[in-house]
């Protein structure tokens, strides 16, 4: 359906992909942040690139559906298209949200103390978010001798010990095993293309964020 | 990840449904092929794995073996269950699919069961499940993994830990 729609060669403006994504491939994209966002237990990396060029896609489809003669049947079959992809970006950044309440003091901490040239796990609109939740939300109902510190110790943490399923798209080699009981011993395991595992998040937390496998 | 989740991904399978030109098949995603399909636009042609001899073959396989057979579509649940509810017209001896692939179905869940438990009970650390569709892992997979973490935790709060961690219970 998107071929019909003259958007090949969109470039990601202002963002770290020089890559020329395909609208297919975009959207592909945004399912798999989406459901990596689902299933970690911490907010990964924030993807304002793919949100920002899905956003400018949605628009240019609606221009076009405008554009367009009322014709029915392919007027309703686009804005179905558009429905599913809103639905899928919607899901994701509300995902985000939560995640963002719910580890609050721990995030703006991590933002705060980022290394340069470390990404951001927050797009600018989120980190206000978290500011204004912190202040308008938190303290707000807090007892005023309550300092941030606390904060840090009193709400939970992300619990990177969680376990996930994932699917491996880059084969890697090595992969350390932690045992769970004292009576075994580490070892390692190959994780294959296309092959389904489940394991400990904190592990393979750097494969995630590198896109080697996708978490389901 | 909810049912409905995994069935929005099953739906962006390709299937054919004819005819855009009369007679002329065409491939589109499942979800547009079913809204045709609701507006009694076309008719929808099965997937060639939807068929009771094929099907009969790959539910004996996955009953004689203990380990998870290869399915004929990762989305071979959601795929029988929207065909089924839409477009039966269109699918021969549908019944009898019906009650094939829920048999296959019934048979992995009852595999994934048992591996589960012994998953749990050996303490296991990591566990490869190459044969197992989205929709198995995620009926299944959420309890799993929430049994896996709070014994994790119960298992090392009986160690005093180095970093005092707030319990997320």
């Amino acid at each position: 359906m998107t071929e019909e729609l003259d958007l090949m060669g969109q470039d990601s403006d202002g963002g770290s992909e020089e890559v020329v994504l395909t609208p297919a491939e975009l959207i592909e994209r945004l399912e798999q942040a989406w459901m990596n966002e689902k299933f970690a237990p911490e907010l990964l990396e924030s993807k304002s690139e793919i949100v920002e060029c899905v956003m400018e896609q949605l628009e240019h489809m609606e221009e076009n559906l405008r554009r367009v003669k009322k014709e029915d049947l392919k007027v309703s079959i686009h804005r179905m298209e558009m429905e599913r992809i809103r639905y899928v970006l919607s899901s994701y950044l509300r995902c985000r949200l939560t995640k963002i309440e719910k580890f609050f003091p721990h995030i703006l901490e991590k933002e705060k103390t980022r290394p340069e040239g470390e990404p951001a796990s927050l797009s600018p609109e989120e980190f206000a978010f978290a500011k204004d939740y912190l202040k308008n939300v938190a303290l707000k109902h807090m007892p005023p001798n309550l300092q941030k510190v606390d904060l840090l110790r009193s709400v939970p943490k992300p619990d990177l010990d969680s376990y996930v399923f994932l699917r491996v798209r880059e084969r890697q080699e090595n992969i350390l095993v932690e045992p769970e009981t004292d009576e075994q011993r580490d070892y390692v395991i190959d994780l294959e293309e296309g092959s389904q595992h489940l394991i400990r998040y904190k592990t393979i937390a750097p494969l995630v964020a590198s896109g080697a496998v996708q978490l389901i | 990840m909810d049912a409905a989740e995994v069935e929005f991904l099953a739906e962006k399978e390709l299937g054919d449904l004819g005819p855009f030109n009369p007679g002329l098949p065409v491939e589109v995603p499942l979800w547009l092929a079913i809204n045709l399909k609701q507006r009694q636009k076309c008719r929808l042609l099965p997937p060639e794995w939807m068929d009771v001899e094929k099907l009969e073959k790959v539910r004996d396989h996955e009953r004689k073996k203990d380990t998870f057979t290869p399915m004929p579509s990762p989305y071979y649940m959601e795929l029988t269950k929207l065909l089924l509810n839409h477009a039966s017209d269109n699918i021969p001896k549908a019944d009898e699919i019906r009650t094939l692939v829920k048999d296959m179905w019934d048979t992995r869940i009852a595999k994934l069961r048992v591996s589960a438990d012994s998953f749990v009970r050996q303490q296991e650390a990591h566990a490869e499940l190459d044969n197992l569709t989205l929709m198995e892992i995620n009926t299944s997979g959420a309890f799993l993994t929430q049994a896996l973490n709070h014994m994790y935790k119960l298992r090392t709060n009986l160690q005093p830990s180095e970093s005092a961690q707030s319990q997320d219970f």
